[in-house]
């Protein structure tokens, strides 16, 4: 049986709140599951219900085969870990907080200083073992407190919005730890984002859950690539047009979006694509800005929203562009409905989804 | 101009202080008698706050409510109670406990434990809340998560402690009413510092009561020292 | 972590060890025979009676404790049987005592004058008046704005004493402590004298107090009017009646008594103070009436301080007629 955890007709409800409604998920050993959905969808609560923090309301889980009951709940704990969205360190030092689980499954204090400089090295924090979790940078916690739950080595990693609010360089640095832990020690692993970017570069199955329920499932390049509607709904993706692909000999690809837009991206594709342009990555001018951006075109405001501190503008090139400024640019630029305006991005800042 | 100089003249004397055996002697009644008071209030206070802190039950509202509401237990209130109750003609009065260092020692811990159990219940239900889980997935069965949580807590149950200390060895109601300052039994620092003042020796009530900060001071710096936290 | 278990865990242990020590030290120290004694903040602070207590502590297995508080409060305590015995300055509250049946076998100690203390400028002019008439001239200049009274107010021998002098001048106390030149202290001698001073008022003191802290800078108020048979200050000890209160120590306040009345002990009251104040602070009073000599005093401590012509009437002598033969 390849199915490593199974969910069945589970439901669970807090109060009156149902977080999860008939969910039937099967996670398949030492794959990389990846769930996501929008805030409020039920993802931490179907982590939880995986590593066996909570007891479902309705339905079973399997683990192994097994039938998860309340007798045997506590110690298949120790078989799978989860790390918590928000960092939750012991007020102590980083040697201790990793030390913790190692010391409940009895190991030699030589083992444990050896795990412990051995994961130290994975998540980039050599020698921080006597350093204060207190003091460490929002970044070093989390990192910290993945390399507590890699440390265990156990079959079951579940990862809930892992690499939420972090820099790219924290980010990738995460990434790369849980791939190593899943191509190295076969770790099955499920983890959680809202954020679908993120999920596109690690994970090899994805599960859309929306309100509770499991929407859609598949191999991700699925997934992303039918940009359903159900996908598009929940992500607020802004600035996501379909298109057809064609490689470049430079190695970029060209995404004919409309007869009168042609994206550049700096990925290898062709055929029916959708691409993604975050707002933040593009620049707004009155003129012509000349830098490397391949992407430059000219349109008209269309659309003013004031976001407080920042202005939304909806811009038309041919195809409608979402993007944000400063207050402070915007009187200075002296921008107005139907001002005209360059817009400029970057190949690499178009994703393909 | 007249109470500078006798804050200095005070403040020389407390340094004089140190090498009188009288004064050895009170402040290590004083420091015996409060200790000790913290002690046993600790041992009822302590489990007691983190039973409340940990569960919920129906009234629990109303239980803290009444602990806090005990915190500013006046001591010359509570002073007299106790005397009424230690005095040989009321219902405690046979264990012959009135005018003993016993008596302040008991009166005390009457007087901290509310405050032990208040400062407890706060430091354990200020635990995030996530670390009970946290040491659930990483393995720990539930008596090992409440350790941890626990673990958590004790920054915050030193610092019940040593308020309670602070409380009772500054406290002058209770040491009075059923200790009587006797000298050489039950005289401490605070009701040397009422006798004194009362018999007109200011100086030296200045140098005992600047002693007695002294003390105070000392004893949160060394607790804060080895908790390395800001209160 | 390791070296923060290791500091809690000692500091932890030497608080236990000190704990357990100083308990099983006092323990061990009140198997020794106690003596309680409840007596006044005026005898008590001029530290006379410290010095009684070190000498009879020497020469008996004793182990002898003053609570010092007001008359009222050491009747109270001896009411409640939570005193052996009681050092007092009260006659009228004494013979209470001893008729309610609490007290036995009482014996006059001591005595001295009280003295009504003012400024020196003494805008009520009493200087050396009788008390009466010098009462009389402080409410008249108190009612002028002239001048303030400052009364102890805590139902204290002193304060007992005041209200007595205020009747012989055929004054109503009850009417007078509501004026507004009349403040009541509602504290001890010392706190009384000081604020006689901060106001520059009249007040009543006991001459050891009033010594101290005249001697120590303190105050700088002069004694105005000495003389007079009211101005009288008796002080007794009266030993607590077992029969009422079966757990005091009978014996051991008999013994205080036998010390307090004896030859050594009496010399001790008279010479204390002479050396810092050039006076005694209080004078022995069981020689002087044991001989009948200086008339005139002895014929006041009759007046005021005997009842029924006795120190201690028969009834209350309680088996020890040694004591007043």
């Amino acid at each position: 049986m390849n199915c490593f955890v199974k969910l069945q007709c589970l439901t669970k409800c807090y109060e009156d709140v149902t977080a999860l409604d008939n969910v039937n998920l099967e996670v398949k050993r030492s794959e990389i599951l990846t769930v996501i959905g929008p805030n409020g969808s039920g993802k931490t609560t179907l982590l939880r219900m995986m590593a066996f923090l909570d007891k479902p309301t309705q339905g079973e889980i399997y683990f192994d085969g097994a039938r998860i009951n309340d007798n045997n709940r506590n110690h298949m704990r120790t078989k799978c870990t989860m790390v918590f969205q928000k960092t939750a360190l012991f007020d102590t030092t980083v040697y201790n907080n990793i030390a913790y689980g190692l010391r409940l499954r009895k190991r030699s204090k030589r083992e444990i200083e050896k795990r412990i400089r051995e994961i130290l090295e994975l998540v980039r924090l050599e020698g921080y073992q006597k350093r204060q979790t207190r003091k460490l940078s929002g970044g070093e916690q989390q990192r910290t407190s993945l390399a507590r739950a890699l440390t265990l080595n156990t079959e079951l990693l579940l990862l809930d919005e892992p690499t939420a609010n972090l820099d790219p360089k924290n980010a990738s640095i995460i990434e790369e730890a849980i791939t190593r832990a899943n191509r190295e020690y076969n770790t099955t692993i499920v983890t959680t984002t809202h954020n679908m970017l993120q999920a596109e570069s690690i994970t090899e199955r994805v599960a859309l859950l929306l309100r509770g329920k499991i929407a859609e499932i598949g191999p991700a390049s699925e997934i992303f690539g039918t940009a359903s509607k159900n996908l598009a709904s929940f992500a607020r993706l802004e600035n996501v047009f379909p298109g057809i692909a064609r490689i470049r000999e430079d190695g970029t690809s060209l995404i004919e979006v409309s007869d009168a837009v042609h994206i550049e991206a700096a990925l290898k594709k062709s055929g029916k694509v959708t691409v993604l342009v975050r707002p933040e990555d593009i620049i707004v001018s009155k003129k012509a800005v000349s830098s490397s951006a391949r992407n430059i075109f000219e349109g008209r405001i269309v659309g003013i929203s004031d976001l407080g501190s920042t202005v939304k503008l909806n811009v038309d090139v041919g195809k409608p562009f979402v993007v944000q400024i400063t207050k402070r640019s915007f009187s200075e630029m002296r921008l107005n409905l139907n001002s005209r305006v360059f817009l400029t991005f970057k190949a690499s800042s178009v994703y393909i989804v | 101009m007249q109470s500078v100089w006798e804050i200095l003249e005070g403040i020389r004397r407390v340094i004089e202080l140190f090498g009188n055996p009288v004064v050895l002697e009170t402040t290590f009644r004083s420091i015996y008698v409060s200790g000790t008071a913290t002690l046993l209030s600790a041992l009822l206070g302590i489990p007691l706050g983190v039973l409340i802190g940990f569960r919920d039950f129906t009234g629990k509202h109303f239980v803290k409510g009444i602990f806090n509401a005990l915190l500013g237990m006046p001591t010359v209130a509570l002073g007299l109670i106790l005397y009424i109750v230690f005095s040989h003609s009321g219902f405690l009065g046979f264990l012959d406990l009135l005018y003993t260092p016993m008596a302040v020692m008991f009166g005390q811990a009457i007087l901290i434990t509310p405050i032990m159990i208040s400062l407890v219940v706060h430091a354990v239900e200020s635990v995030d809340p996530d670390v009970r889980d946290l040491a659930r997935t990483l393995g720990a069965s539930e008596t090992e998560a409440s350790i941890a949580v626990l673990r958590e807590s004790t920054a915050g149950v030193a610092l019940a402690s040593i308020s309670c200390f602070n409380r009772a060895i500054a406290e002058l109601g209770v040491a009075i009413a059923v200790g009587g300052n006797i000298r050489g039994l039950t005289r401490v620092l605070t009701t040397t510092i009422a006798l004194e003042v009362m018999r007109g020796e200011i100086e030296y009530s200045i140098a005992m009561a600047a002693l007695l900060l002294l003390i105070v001071f000392a004893v949160t710096l060394a607790i804060n020292l080895i908790q390395r936290r800001r209160p | 972590m390791e070296r923060k278990v290791w500091i809690w865990t000692t500091a932890l242990a030497l608080v236990v060890i000190t704990s357990v020590a100083g308990t099983a030290y006092y323990i061990s120290t009140s198997r020794r025979e106690k003596l309680v004694i409840s007596t006044t903040t005026s005898l008590y602070d001029t530290l006379l009676l410290d010095v009684i207590e070190d000498q009879f502590e020497a020469e008996y297995p004793i182990d002898v404790y003053f609570i010092s508080v007001g008359t009222g409060l050491a009747i109270t305590h001896a009411q409640r049987g939570d005193a052996d015995m009681i050092l007092v300055h009260d006659p009228s509250k004494e013979r209470a005592f001893l008729e309610d049946g609490h007290g036995v076998c009482r014996k006059i100690i001591a005595y001295n004058f009280f003295a009504i203390v003012g400024p020196e400028a003494d805008p009520a002019e009493i200087n050396g008046l009788l008390p009466p008439q010098a009462l009389l001239e402080i409410v008249e200049a108190g009612r002028l704005g002239q001048a303030k009274w400052v009364s102890r107010g805590d139902d204290s021998g002193t304060h007992t004493k005041e209200k007595g002098l205020w009747n012989d001048a055929g004054l109503n106390w009850t009417e007078l402590r509501e004026e507004e030149w009349y403040i009541e202290a509602g504290a001890g001698m010392g706190t009384t004298l000081q604020i006689t001073e901060q106001f520059s008022a009249y007040t009543l003191a006991d001459m050891g107090t009033y010594l101290k802290y005249y001697k120590d800078n303190i105050i700088a108020l002069k004694e105005l009017v000495t003389q007079g048979e009211e101005l009288l200050n008796v002080y007794s000890g009266i030993a607590v009646n077992k029969s009422m209160h079966a757990e005091t120590n009978l014996d051991g306040a008999i013994s205080f008594i036998e010390f307090l009345v004896s030859e050594r002990g009496q010399q001790i009251i008279e010479d204390y103070g002479k050396n810092t104040y050039g006076q005694s602070l209080f004078y022995p009073a069981v020689g002087l009436l044991e001989e009948n000599a200086e008339l005139v005093t002895v014929q006041w401590i009759k007046n005021y301080a005997f009842f029924n012509g006795y120190e201690c009437p028969p009834q209350y002598q309680n088996g020890h007629p040694e004591l007043y033969s």
